[in-house]
Order: structure tokens, then C-alpha cells, then sequence
């Protein structure tokens, strides 16, 4: 019979540690890099290292090893590693840190406030995707404050996709108000109607 | 007298309402719509059946606009030949100049009108409407 | 039980795109039935009042209320030859792609994980045995990983029932297995001895590294239930297990466009599978 059982499995490749990790982490091979990053999240200045290798990864599978393992560490300085690559101008760093942070919720969720008032608009847009993974009553509250004061249509129209699926009779008044302040714009009229429509069956 | 299949559009966007809003531009008798929440599922769909155009957002969940169309571009006709249609909420010449070379057909940018899209979408299917 | 209380469409599309949005699974207006009535058993299960109440809960994922749900949804059932179009994939496509890339003539690693209560593992053992050709020329190596020491007892001893081989013809279990009575059945000790468990939380890297790397796997119908973190680490341990060009197969209905960006997708007769690349850097 050509099924075969071994008595146990090939051993588990050597991952460098101590000294080694940050070595290997920094400036190692493709998948040196990748391996250490997978073990980064345990180690005492983990977030140091995986903050720094982050700052110079160029390659995707890699950073994303990197911000797997920051997820995994999920603090509220974790989240801060990430933070400042939601501003890339590379899609796909953009998308990267974005999951990242929807990995970490509540780590997340403590700089919401403050994501949502950046100077950046499209650190705001992104911002409001963090607001759908937590609670609803402290989303929501964020994301109607958000819709009364914000000046970009594209912002708005991303708070107002979340709203559709968190928000309660509190967020019609905003909602409305939103839409008025931006008579021209075909999609926002759209999205504000049928947010409302999910809304106002609650 | 013979009717023309419909033409099949795939949607990728990971807002539903967005969605939402260029399906009530689109299903009618010329176009099939389905749809696609990021860039990978993008793809898994193209691959299991054709179609004759994307709308493809840029900023998604797990696979980007951009990257999406990078890896389309690299894959075996026809499928590599899709013609791409990236929306963006960047108005920037870089953000243009990224989508194009990356092998987009070409950049509209967010907020689209439902008569817009309608059109660009015959245009780039080959209808006339 | 009393019909479930109708969900307004609003509600309905609701929760259809929280369900889209986490697992692809897509629900029509056609399909509202269905979803009624399971979400009427889940709104009792978690005593609520009202649909929103109960999508609150479950936005929170409060006691792990997604996987409730998902699992109100999907066939937990485990069989022989279960979504056997996978099978045949392996046989038709996967294998020679496999031996195209692999130098010399290395043992092919199967990973069946969860294994479950083993019909997997052994389904895939008496596929290539009946279906693939090359099967004498190659040393195959099962190795079958749940994370329930339960089921892998119950694998490693190998008795099923006539439901878990309703899939196979008579053929079949009269060449590989011996019946018990009773409505048993017991899988040949040739195929018994040569599959391996393990026990592995495909979510720990340090138990999945232990297993080494592999050809194929089948990770089928449990990364679903995952929540957003744990998905993408079983996703990276899966990669890592995974020799360069090395196939992954989920179950049907899911995807890894809502796990990891890490595989490249790859469409063969009639299934998706994901590929690790040859280089970290394609």
C-alpha cells in the first residue's frame, strides 16, 4: 500500500530568537523576515521591532505577517504602530493597515475619536470602517457627531454605510440634515434614503 | 429576432450601499450585474465565469482596487483582458497615474451619477443605448 | 414551535450583508424563509425580544454568537466522498501540479484538518487509491489534525455508521472496510495504520508547525466560524505549512477573500483552490 505513516513529523525549522529575532526581523531574508515576524508578537520590545520592521517592509506578505503579529499583541499602543500607515499612498498599505486595526477592535476603538477629527480626509473616510466593529451606542454616537460636522461628501457617504447597519431612530435628525447639506451629490441623496429605510423599521 | 445576451458587469466595492446605487444604475435589459466585496472575491469571480467589465473601487478590505488589477493583468487571456473601470475617492494625478499603469481603462472619481456610470459602462461593453 | 415572526425587508438586508460582509455567504430574498426561521431558533436560544436586539448581540458576537448563526447555517454533517468535486480536483489537477514542481520523488503530505471524526482523511486515502493512476508510483503521507481529542479517538479507531458512508457505493465499503454488525462498520486496518493524528489548534502556530509541510491541504468548513483575528493566524499557519506551490481547499462555501490576501487563487475543473506561491515576493 503507497499510504505511508511516519512515527512523527519533520521538526519545526529553528526560528532565531533574542538578538536573533531582531537580526533575522530587520534585516534577514524574505522568509527570515516573514518567520521572525510570526514570533516578534511574544517577546518583550516586540512592538519596538515590529513597529520598526513595518517602517521598512516593502514586501506585502511579509507586512502582513507583521501586522498579523501587532494584531495579535492588540494593545492600544499596537494600534498606534499601525495608525500613521493608513495614510499611505499605497493601496494596498492602506487596506493592510485597515484590517490590521478591524483585527483589534478595542485597541482600535480608543483612538476612533481622534481618527475621526484628523486633518486628513482620507483618514477620516477610512476611520469610519473602524467604527463598524465596535459597539453600537459609542459608533453610532461618533459617526452622527461625524455627519453634522464634516465638510466631505466621500467622508459622509463612508459614515453613512456604517449607520446603515448601526444606527437607531437617534441618527435620522443627522442623517437628513446630512443630505441637505449636499444637494448635488447623486450618491449621498441615495445613501442617506436608504440608511433611513433600514433605520426606521427599528 | 435574436436578442443579445445582456452584458455581465461585476461590481467590487465593499460598501453595500455603493453597490446598492450602481445596481439600480445598471440591472436593466442590457447588463447582468454581480457583485464583489474586495478584490479577491473580484477575482474568484472572474475566474468562474465571464464578464465583459469591472467597476472597481480602490480602497477594500483584504485586496485593494490597484492590486486587484495588477493581478488581473498578469493572468492568462481572455481573463486578463476584462476591461477595468477603477472609481476612487482620490482625485489626485498620482492616484490616476497609478490606477492607468497598473492597467485601469479608466478612473472615475467618487461621488459617480447613475446616468455617468450607465453610460461609460455601454461604452466600454460595446452597447448602444 | 409557532411560525417565526416574519423579518421586515429591511431587517432581512441587514442581516444579509452582515453575513455577506463576514463569510460571502450570500442570502436572497428567496432564501428569506430559511433565514427566518433559523434566526427565530437563535432569537430564542439567546432569549431575545426583538431582531434588534438580537443583531446587536450578534454584531457583538456575544458568546460567540457569529458561529451560532454560521452554524444554523451550514451542513455540519461529516460523510464520506463529502464535496467530492475537491477529490476529484486533487487527482485530476492538484497532483500533477504538485509532481511538476517537486524534485525527485519526496513523499506526497496530505493535510486533512479538522479531520474530525476521520471520514475526511480516509475519503481522501480511498480516492487516490480508486481514482489516481500514479497512486503505486509515489509514497502518500495522511495526516489527519482536530483540535477535539474526542473525534480523533473516534478517527483512529475508524467505525462508522451506514449515514457516513451513504455517499459510497456498495463497492467501496465492501472493499475497504469490514462490517461489525450493528449498523457498523470499521475502515481496513491497512488504511486505519496509515493515516496520522494529531491533535492541533490550527489557530496555535507552535502545534501547527509541528506537522510540517504539505502538498494539499483541506481545511474545510471551520475557518468560517473564526473571528477576524484567529482566521488570518490559521491562514499564516496554513501557508506556513505549505511547501512552495502547495494547494489549500476550503469548503464550498467559503473564501479566502474574507481570510488572507497571502494565496494566489487559482481555478481548477470546477473548483477554486489557493496556491502558496513558489517565492514570498510574487
Amino acid at each position: 500500500m503507497p499510504l505511508v505513516r511516519k512515527p512523527s513529523a519533520p521538526g519545526p525549522a529553528a526560528v532565531a530568537e533574542g538578538a536573533g529575532l531582531a537580526e533575522s526581523l530587520l534585516r534577514g531574508t524574505d522568509e527570515e523576515r516573514w518567520a521572525a515576524a510570526r514570533n516578534a508578537f511574544e517577546v518583550p520590545d516586540g512592538l519596538a521591532l515590529l513597529s520598526e520592521a513595518l517602517s521598512r517592509e516593502h514586501i506585502p506578505r511579509v507586512r502582513e505577517a507583521i501586522f498579523t503579529a501587532l494584531a495579535k499583541i492588540g494593545t492600544p499602543e499596537a494600534a498606534s504602530a499601525v495608525l500613521p500607515h493608513l495614510r499611505s499612498d499605497d493601496a494596498a498599505q492602506r487596506t493592510a493597515s485597515l484590517d490590521a486595526l478591524r483585527a483589534m477592535p478595542a485597541a482600535a476603538g480608543r483612538h476612533l475619536p481622534q481618527l475621526l477629527r484628523d486633518p486628513d480626509q482620507d483618514v477620516r473616510l477610512l476611520a469610519c470602517e473602524i467604527a463598524r466593529g465596535l459597539a453600537a451606542d459609542d459608533a453610532g454616537r461618533e459617526l452622527i457627531a461625524l455627519i453634522e460636522r464634516e465638510q466631505n461628501a466621500n467622508v459622509c457617504a463612508a459614515a453613512v454605510e456604517v449607520l446603515a447597519e448601526i444606527g437607531t431612530s437617534s441618527s435620522l435628525p443627522a442623517l437628513a440634515r446630512c443630505g441637505a447639506r449636499f444637494p448635488d451629490d447623486p450618491f449621498l441623496a441615495f445613501a442617506v434614503k436608504a440608511a433611513a429605510d433600514r433605520i426606521g423599521s427599528r | 429576432m435574436i436578442e443579445a445576451a445582456k452584458k455581465r458587469i461585476l461590481i467590487v466595492d465593499d460598501a453595500a450601499l455603493v453597490r446598492g446605487y450602481y445596481r439600480a444604475a445598471l440591472d436593466d435589459q442590457s447588463f447582468e450585474v454581480e457583485e464583489a466585496l474586495n478584490g479577491l472575491e473580484a477575482l474568484e469571480k472572474i475566474l468562474a465565469q465571464s464578464f465583459d467589465l469591472a467597476i472597481v473601487d480602490v480602497n477594500m478590505p483584504r485586496m485593494d482596487g490597484i492590486t486587484f488589477l495588477r493581478a488581473l493583468r498578469s493572468r492568462e487571456l481572455p481573463i486578463s483582458s476584462v476591461p477595468v473601470l477603477v472609481t476612487s475617492t482620490e482625485a489626485g494625478a498620482k492616484d490616476m497615474a497609478a490606477a492607468r499603469s497598473a492597467g485601469a481603462n479608466y478612473y472615475l472619481v467618487k461621488p459617480i451619477g447613475q446616468k455617468l456610470l450607465a453610460e461609460y459602462a455601454a461604452i466600454f461593453c460595446g452597447v448602444r443605448r | 414551535m409557532a411560525d417565526p415572526s416574519p423579518l421586515t425587508s429591511e431587517e432581512f438586508r441587514r442581516l444579509a450583508e452582515f453575513l455577506y460582509r463576514r463569510t460571502g455567504m450570500v442570502f436572497s430574498e428567496a432564501k428569506r424563509y430559511f433565514v427566518e426561521r433559523r434566526i427565530a431558533e437563535r432569537m430564542s436560544a439567546t432569549s431575545c425580544r426583538s431582531f434588534t436586539d438580537y443583531f446587536a448581540q450578534l454584531r457583538n458576537d456575544e458568546r460567540r454568537e457569529v458561529e451560532e448563526l454560521i452554524n444554523a447555517f451550514t451542513i455540519n454533517e461529516t460523510y464520506f466522498y463529502r464535496e467530492d468535486y475537491q477529490l476529484a480536483c486533487l487527482t485530476t489537477d492538484l497532483l500533477a501540479a504538485r509532481l511538476a514542481a517537486k524534485r525527485g520523488r519526496d513523499a506526497i503530505r496530505i493535510w486533512s484538518a479538522p479531520c474530525s471524526t476521520g471520514e475526511e482523511p480516509y475519503s481522501i486515502a480511498i480516492w487516490l487509491l480508486e481514482n489516481w493512476k500514479e497512486v503505486d508510483d509515489y509514497d502518500i503521507e495522511i495526516v489527519g489534525s482536530d483540535i477535539d481529542t474526542d473525534v480523533l479517538e473516534a478517527a483512529a479507531e475508524g467505525i462508522f455508521r451506514k449515514r457516513a458512508l451513504m455517499k459510497l457505493s456498495p463497492d467501496l465499503v465492501a472493499r475497504y472496510f469490514h462490517p461489525l454488525g450493528d449498523e457498523r462498520w470499521q475502515i481496513l486496518d491497512d488504511l486505519r495504520q496509515s493515516v496520522r493524528f494529531s491533535r492541533v489548534n490550527l489557530v496555535d502556530t507552535r502545534q501547527t508547525r509541528l506537522q510540517g509541510a504539505f502538498d494539499v491541504i483541506f481545511c474545510r468548513n471551520v475557518l468560517i466560524y473564526f473571528d477576524d483575528e484567529s482566521r488570518r493566524i490559521a491562514a499564516e499557519n496554513l501557508y506556513e505549512n505549505l511547501l512552495p506551490g502547495g494547494f489549500v481547499c476550503l469548503g464550498h462555501t467559503e473564501s479566502m477573500s474574507r481570510i488572507s490576501p497571502l494565496f494566489e487563487v487559482c481555478r481548477y475543473s470546477g473548483a477554486i483552490v489557493y496556491r502558496k506561491p513558489m517565492e514570498l515576493r510574487a
